[in-house]
């Protein structure tokens, strides 16, 4: 017979200590691409011509990545001219609004919505329960339903089918409440984009507060944006 | 003063049954008449408890059968008392449920007749009136036409064996006895001779057990109820009830006083066992009416359970517990009788206003019946035994005598009792499932069938209120009612129960002769004498521990504990309101997990709630499901599946099932006599005669 | 790749039943010259030749092109063709005899207008009643995907058939938005009178993103982005079969090195969703030590993954011709050490769980799929192998070199949860044993091969997905542009045989038994 308390405290403690030390463990984030000077025009119009989706832009010799559009295809890392690509995950972007009051910072109630997801963002905000990142100790948890959730995380670009289902979620929470659009496809609609059958984004939908870029974020990108929300974390108000 | 007020009765009663059937307005006649009727029942039960004065009056006498002679003891008052409280409701009820002009007519009848049992004071009244009785519940029940007549002819068949078997145990008592009146009968009771006891006592238990509602005769009561009219089913479930039980203790509690332990055994199991299966077919049934009735089955069972451990501890020598157990008998009978008909009134009201009766077609009345939700979860809460309400103090006191069934010698009725006192409580669990089944699938949810809310006659809450107010005096006052009850049970069980149960502790003199001098003088000095002039009343006792030179007594007062809980609540209400901000409410469309909109086919149903019940019970219920599926293409594309369920009773299957297969197969034995032929006729005739003869020649 | 041409004993069997009604177009494909005999055809394929039913491919040229792609038992795969003038609406349903082309057949119907008659239930798939009118078949050429032009339905009017019609009947709603843990968009209505559901109707297609037609008209490496992207915990396999399916196309041959590391990537990509699905199950039987144990594992196999390749899933890698980027030798043995770390916690996981028997209780003899049955709705990947059916994309027709390879397809028989569970311990520990020898086998030189032709033609890529078998078919134009992606999709499949594991089973089980069926519902709806 299985003694699975034994075999849980034999494990010890394994999560992070984000965000009170930082965390630098090596497979935690994709990182992102910034900013790169190159050495001519040419060739930052080349990088620039790389993606996809049109999230490079070319000023001069220097290119300029929009995060928002990024589907983190890694094209730009690996071609001729590679952009450089930065560690780390807090890559949260506030739209509007203020934080939640301080009586939310330390018990938060998240409820996530999948609205057409691809799978991999919901799947990393269900990792954030996993031992190694342990949101619990930060007291976020993931509630069942919206009549006890503080904040509203949406994944996916809104699909048709989902946009009435979302709505009564968005509806049906009280207030105070915050929507936080997680990955690329819930903030400009991805590689979907805007037609008949996705938004194009939560946005075009819901009121946004905050935006977590990537595809998928990390899950230590997520936890910041609700460090975010709570007013636990500062970042700059963009707009 | 009882006289008086019982000659009033009868001739307002003689009076409405003429004003009745002569006059147009039956409307007017119901409410004042009954009303008065009513109250002066009320007021010859409250005289003749307020003395100790038995009342008796020599009607007529007839030639060799004695007098008729109506008698009036603490007994009869206290079932007389409940009958004027109920009856005054149920003729306010009535009045605006008038099933027809000349309805009042027979309801009137039916009231003198009961009085008349209630009052008999010799065998032959008792009979006379028990048999119009029958026969008038017999016409009410059948007096809508379009009902189910076959239940009004079972019930019938099944009073009229009950009454043969009952007046043949008063007669075989009265062989030896002196005359027909009841002091002759308890005289003769003593010289019964070898096992005629048994025969009384089995002969009056299951003869009165027709009209109690006991197992296995029991088997007409669901139908009759179901299919009595709205106006007639409470005096049905909250009186005719009580006769039964009435009949049973008069006859083996008081005339015949039942011996040795086997008959007070044989009542336990039977009240038992009639309770589980009561409470079971009443939590699995969707129809409020027969769900009701089966409570009423369980709720007879209860009493009668309680009556058996009262005829156990008698003859065992226990007179204490035995008045223990025959206060909490007729606590619940009188608690039964006031919810029961308050629940038959609502089931009435909500039957006006939708026209539905199934649990599953209703819904959702609370937002159409709001006066009407409030009582009837009054109603719900007193069966379901919640504190403050009735029910609770009857189940209490019925589950303390169980608990005392330490003081008797024989271990075997001892695990008897401990595995009836399981039972009991497995019943009390199982009700608190059926009310809330009952309240939430009926009021709370979406409504679910396609009727139309008719809230014209949402007056008239008044005969409810009445009974919801008597169902919280009866949870808040017991320590007042016991000493009533009390007066019956002492002269039947030979010892006083007061002083077990509500000792009077809040008394600075004490009058309680159980309890050392020294003891009062200490608990004295704890501060019992405090506000001992200033509030009346005593403690309902909880536990009761120790010996007599150390007892340990834990109390409490439910009228106290109540007023303090509801002064606690306001105190809190006030705070609350006073020192927090004022929230807004915001509404919203119930969440349903996104989708457009919540079906009431996706809302829970009578039937799944109950399911559970009706799984782990299966082999009491034995339901045959007969699955028809119409395929198109495979199994995946099923376009309907049908489903019947086919559950014959228990009783039923076990008991009259097999009877009617006995009774079957020796007719169809006998059958084979009459085939036709004239030859075989004269042949049987002359070899009875040769028979006869031969026998004549032998003695 | 090669495959083998369709044997001769089918090509018998073909000619001798139907004679010149079916006749032979291509190397792996047939023509049946009128819709009337398909249903007969079909059936015969089916239940005689015992192939099992891979899809329907609809493609709308100067005619009506419907392809029915049978798979062969052992190898490659046979495709019907049905040519039909544009303006017909009508055609037989082929439901009734081969089962698991019911919601093949609904949703052509929705996306096409096609009406297939005597199919009993059409309409209200894809597109959902309460959101779109009726009639707008989007995935025609002549309907706009970036406009919005169509009007809706109210949603006041929203009425589910039920099929349950028992007096004390009710149909209990689970859904579109209903697990805290993070579930994907399903809704269920669990018809029940109280106890066992009775029956189960899954309504998917909350996650339709039109994917198939937004890439019309795009070019390769555009729709590549989408291939991967559309169900991204199976990313790599899906991009893998669509990379395929150019490659054929456009007749590349692929490096030896690149087939090597597709392996070990596409291994890797099974482990970790095997990882996934036990902590599913996991967590859905409550036993939260055994979850908080997969939950790391998996965790830990994600990591390796970004270390190695730059992306959490397995995001960018493949190519039409080869890999995007080439990997040093140090991180190959860095991503080995961490395989084998999460093999030996899982066979440590897989013992603790056998000795729990609380949990086992849970799972043994719940969720049964009967071998019958798992044939009948033809169920791919573990759920169908759990079942007995031994199929796999990876034998009957190899890719990436894997007859090369030494190793072995579990199966179990029962058709339970356990056997599910145990399926996937089993998978994960031969994902584990030919990711070594892949990368034992591992040879210096290119990663892609360079030349890029515009070729036109159509090819199918298969691909063993962690769910089951992938099937992607391209057709490209001359410009290098896409003209019709079409992808079967394993999830689809499996969705269909859920209900057969869910009914006669209480309500508590249902979540256990969802649990172990490790369905994606982003997979299926594309």
């Amino acid at each position: 017979m299985s003694f699975w308390p034994w075999y849980g405290l034999r494990r010890g403690i394994q999560s992070t200590r984000y965000p009170y030390a930082p965390e630098s463990a090596p497979g935690i984030s994709p990182g992102r691409p910034v900013s790169t000077d190159f050495a001519s025009a040419d060739e930052a119009a080349g990088a620039a011509a790389v993606c996809p989706v049109g999230a490079i832009t070319a000023v001069g010799s220097r290119v300029n990545v929009d995060l928002r559009t990024c589907v983190w295809c890694q094209r730009c890392r690996f071609g001729a001219n590679p952009l450089h690509w930065d560690t780390g995950f807090e890559w949260t972007r506030s739209i509007k609004g203020s934080p939640l009051s301080e009586a939310f910072a330390r018990s938060l109630h998240v409820m996530i919505v999948d609205a057409g997801d691809c799978g991999a963002c919901l799947h990393e905000v269900k990792q954030l329960n996993n031992p190694l990142y342990n949101m619990h100790r930060l007291g976020f948890f993931l509630t069942a339903t919206p009549r006890s959730a503080d904040v509203l995380l949406v994944v996916g670009p809104v699909s048709e089918n989902m946009r009435g289902p979302l709505l009564k979620t968005y509806d049906a929470m009280p207030d105070p409440k915050r929507v936080i659009a997680v990955g690329s496809c819930a903030i400009s609609g991805g590689v979907f984009g805007r037609t008949f059958m996705s938004a194009g984004g939560a946005g075009s939908v819901l009121p946004v507060d905050l935006e977590v870029p990537g595809d998928p974020p990390p899950p230590l990108a997520i936890l910041h944006g609700l460090l975010v929300v709570t007013g636990r974390k500062q970042i700059a108000e963009v707009r | 003063m009882a006289g008086i007020a019982l000659l009033v009765f009868f001739a307002g009663c003689v009076l409405a049954i003429l004003a009745s059937a002569f006059a147009r307005t039956s409307r007017f006649v119901m409410l004042w008449f009954g009303s008065l009727c009513s109250i002066c029942l009320m007021i010859a039960a409250i005289a003749r408890l307020a003395t100790t004065q038995d009342f008796h009056l020599d009607l007529w006498t007839l030639n060799g059968f004695g007098s008729l002679s109506l008698h009036l003891d603490a007994l009869s008052a206290i079932f007389l008392s409940v009958t004027g409280l109920v009856y005054m409701s149920c003729c306010w009820f009535a009045a605006d449920l008038l099933p027809g002009r000349r309805y009042p007519v027979l309801h009137f009848a039916l009231m003198m007749a009961v009085a008349l049992i209630l009052v008999a004071g010799d065998a032959l009244t008792f009979l006379l009136s028990w048999e119009c009785m029958s026969i008038l519940c017999f016409l009410l029940v059948n007096y809508d036409q379009h009902a189910d007549s076959r239940a009004g002819y079972i019930m019938l068949a099944m009073s009229e064996a009950g009454f043969i078997a009952i007046a043949l145990a008063f007669l075989i008592v009265a062989g030896t006895a002196a005359g027909f009146s009841f002091p002759a009968l308890r005289a003769a009771s003593r010289t019964v001779p070898g096992s005629a006891p048994w025969g009384v006592f089995l002969l009056g238990f299951f003869g009165f057990g027709v009209k109690a509602g006991l197992a296995p005769v029991n088997y007409w009561l669901p139908r009759s109820y179901t299919a009595s009219p709205r106006a007639f089913t409470p005096v049905f479930a909250g009186i005719t009830l009580n006769l039964g039980i009435y009949g049973i203790v008069r006859l083996s509690g008081d005339l015949i006083p039942a011996s040795g332990t086997g008959m007070g055994v044989l009542a336990l199991v039977v009240g038992t066992i009639t309770a589980l299966v009561g409470i079971l077919y009443a939590t699995t049934e969707n129809d409020l009416k027969t769900m009701l009735a089966h409570s009423s089955i369980e709720n007879a069972g209860i009493i009668v359970a309680g009556f058996g451990a009262f005829l156990v501890f008698r003859s065992c020598g226990n007179p204490v517990p035995a008045a223990i157990a025959l206060t909490a008998s007729l606590y619940h009978l009188v608690n039964h009788s006031v919810y029961k008909a308050l629940l038959y009134q609502g089931t009435g009201h909500i039957e006006e206003a939708t026209g539905a009766r199934d649990m599953d077609r209703l819904g959702g009345l609370i937002r159409f019946l709001p006066a009407l939700s409030v009582v009837f979860l009054a109603g719900c809460l007193a069966i379901s035994a919640v504190p403050p309400l009735n029910g609770f103090v009857s189940e209490w006191l019925t589950l303390q005598t169980f608990l005392r069934s330490a003081v008797l010698p024989s271990p075997l009725v001892k695990i008897v009792f401990a595995l009836c006192g399981a039972i009991l409580a497995l019943t009390a669990a199982l009700a608190v499932t059926c009310f809330v089944k009952t309240y939430a699938m009926t009021f709370l949810g979406i409504r679910r069938g396609s009727w139309k809310p008719n809230t014209a006659n949402r007056h008239l809450h008044f005969s409810l209120n009445l009974l919801a107010a008597t169902c919280l005096l009866l949870g808040i006052l017991p320590t007042y009612v016991i000493p009533t009850l009390n007066r019956a049970v002492e002269p039947l069980a030979g010892a006083s129960a007061t002083a077990a149960l509500v000792p009077p502790f809040f008394m600075a003199t004490d009058s309680n002769q159980q309890l050392p001098p020294a003891f009062l003088h200490d608990f004295h000095n704890l501060g019992a004498q405090t506000g001992s002039g200033v509030i009346p009343g005593r403690g309902l006792v909880i536990l009761l521990r120790g010996s007599d030179q150390n007892p340990v007594v834990f109390a409490m007062s439910p009228a106290y504990s109540i007023a303090a809980l509801a002064i606690l609540l306001l105190i809190v209400w006030l705070a609350v309101t006073t020192f927090t901000r004022r929230r807004s409410i915001a509404r919203s469309e119930i969440w349903a997990g996104g989708i457009p909109r919540l079906l009431p086919e996706m809302t829970y149903t009578a039937t799944g709630f109950s399911n559970p019940v009706r799984v782990v019970f299966q082999a009491i219920f034995r339901p045959n499901i007969i699955e028809d599926t119409r395929e198109t293409v495979a199994v995946h594309f099923r376009t309907a599946i049908r489903r019947r369920r086919d559950e014959t009773h228990l009783v039923e299957r076990y008991f009259f099932n097999p009877i009617g297969q006995a009774v079957n197969w020796f007719a169809k034995l006998l059958a084979g006599m009459h085939h036709g032929r004239l030859n075989a006729y004269v042949a049987y005739v002359v070899s009875f005669l040769i028979l006869i003869l031969f026998l004549y020649r032998l003695t | 790749m090669t495959r083998p041409p369709v044997s001769i004993p089918f090509a018998e069997a073909l000619e001798r039943k139907f004679g010149s009604a079916v006749s032979r177009f291509a190397k792996d494909a047939y023509i049946v010259a009128q819709p009337e005999i398909l249903p007969s055809v079909c059936e015969f394929v089916f239940w005689e030749l015992e192939c099992p039913f891979a899809g329907l491919i609809v493609e709308e040229r100067e005619q009506w092109e419907l392809r029915y792609v049978f798979l062969l038992p052992n190898s490659g795969w046979l495709h019907f063709l049905l040519r039909l003038p544009l303006a017909t609406r009508n055609l037989p349903s082929i439901s009734a005899q081969v089962h698991a082309a019911d919601w093949y057949e609904r949703e052509a119907e929705d996306l096409f207008g096609l009406c297939f008659e005597e199919h009993p239930r059409l309409g209200d798939f894809i597109l959902h009643d309460q959101v779109w009118q009726e009639g707008i078949a989007p995935m025609r050429k002549a309907f706009d995907a970036t406009g919005m032009h169509f009007e809706k339905r109210p949603q006041s009017d929203w009425r589910p058939t039920l099929v349950v019609q028992d007096p004390g009947a009710f149909a209990m709603p689970v859904g579109p938005v209903y697990e805290g843990g993070a579930g994907e968009s399903v809704h269920f209505l669990l018809e029940t009178v109280g106890e066992d559901v009775i029956r189960a109707v899954p309504r998917l297609f909350y996650n339709y993103r039109g994917v198939e037609k937004i890439a019309a008209g795009k070019s390769v490496d555009d729709v590549l982005l989408l291939a991967e992207r559309f169900s991204a915990k199976s990313a790599f396999a899906h991009s893998l079969a669509y990379c395929q399916a150019v490659e054929e196309i456009r007749g590349l041959g692929i490096p030896r090195r690149a087939t090597h590391f597709r392996v070990v990537l596409a291994e890797l990509e099974r482990m970790r969703h095997h990882a996934g699905v036990i902590d599913g199950i996991c967590q859905s039987t409550g036993l939260s030590v055994s979850e908080a144990h997969a939950a790391m594992i998996e965790e830990r196999l994600l990591r390796a993954s970004c270390i190695f390749t730059g992306h959490r899933y397995l995001f960018g890698l493949n190519t039409p011709g080869g890999l995007r980027r080439d990997f040093e030798n140090g991180a190959a043995q860095e991503l080995l050490s961490a395989v084998d770390d999460a093999s030996a916690q899982l066979e440590c996981l897989e013992e603790r769980l056998r000795y729990s028997s609380s949990f086992l209780d849970r799972l043994e003899d719940v969720g049964i799929v009967s071998p019958a049955s798992s044939l009948d709705l033809n169920l791919v990947g573990p759920v169908g192998r759990a079942s007995g059916l031994r199929r796999d994309v990876r034998r009957s027709s190899p890719y990436c070199g894997y007859e090369q390879y030494d190793f072995e397809v579990p199966s179990e028989i029962e058709g339970d949860g356990y056997a599910r569970l145990r399926l996937l311990f089993a998978e994960a520990r031969q994902s584990a044993r030919l990711i070594h020898r892949a990368t034992e086998l591992l040879e210096p030189g290119p990663v892609c091969t360079g030349k890029m032709e515009m070729t036109t033609g159509a090819a199918m890529g298969a691909v063993e997905a962690p769910i089951g078998a992938a099937l992607h078919w391209v057709r490209l134009d001359g410009q290098g542009r896409i003209e019709r992606y079409r992808i079967l999709s394993p999830s689809f499949r499996n969705w269909l045989g859920l209900h057969v594991a869910v009914e006669d089973f209480a309500f508590q089980d249902f979540p256990i038994i969802l649990a172990t069926f490790g369905l994606s519902a982003a997979e299926c709806d594309r």
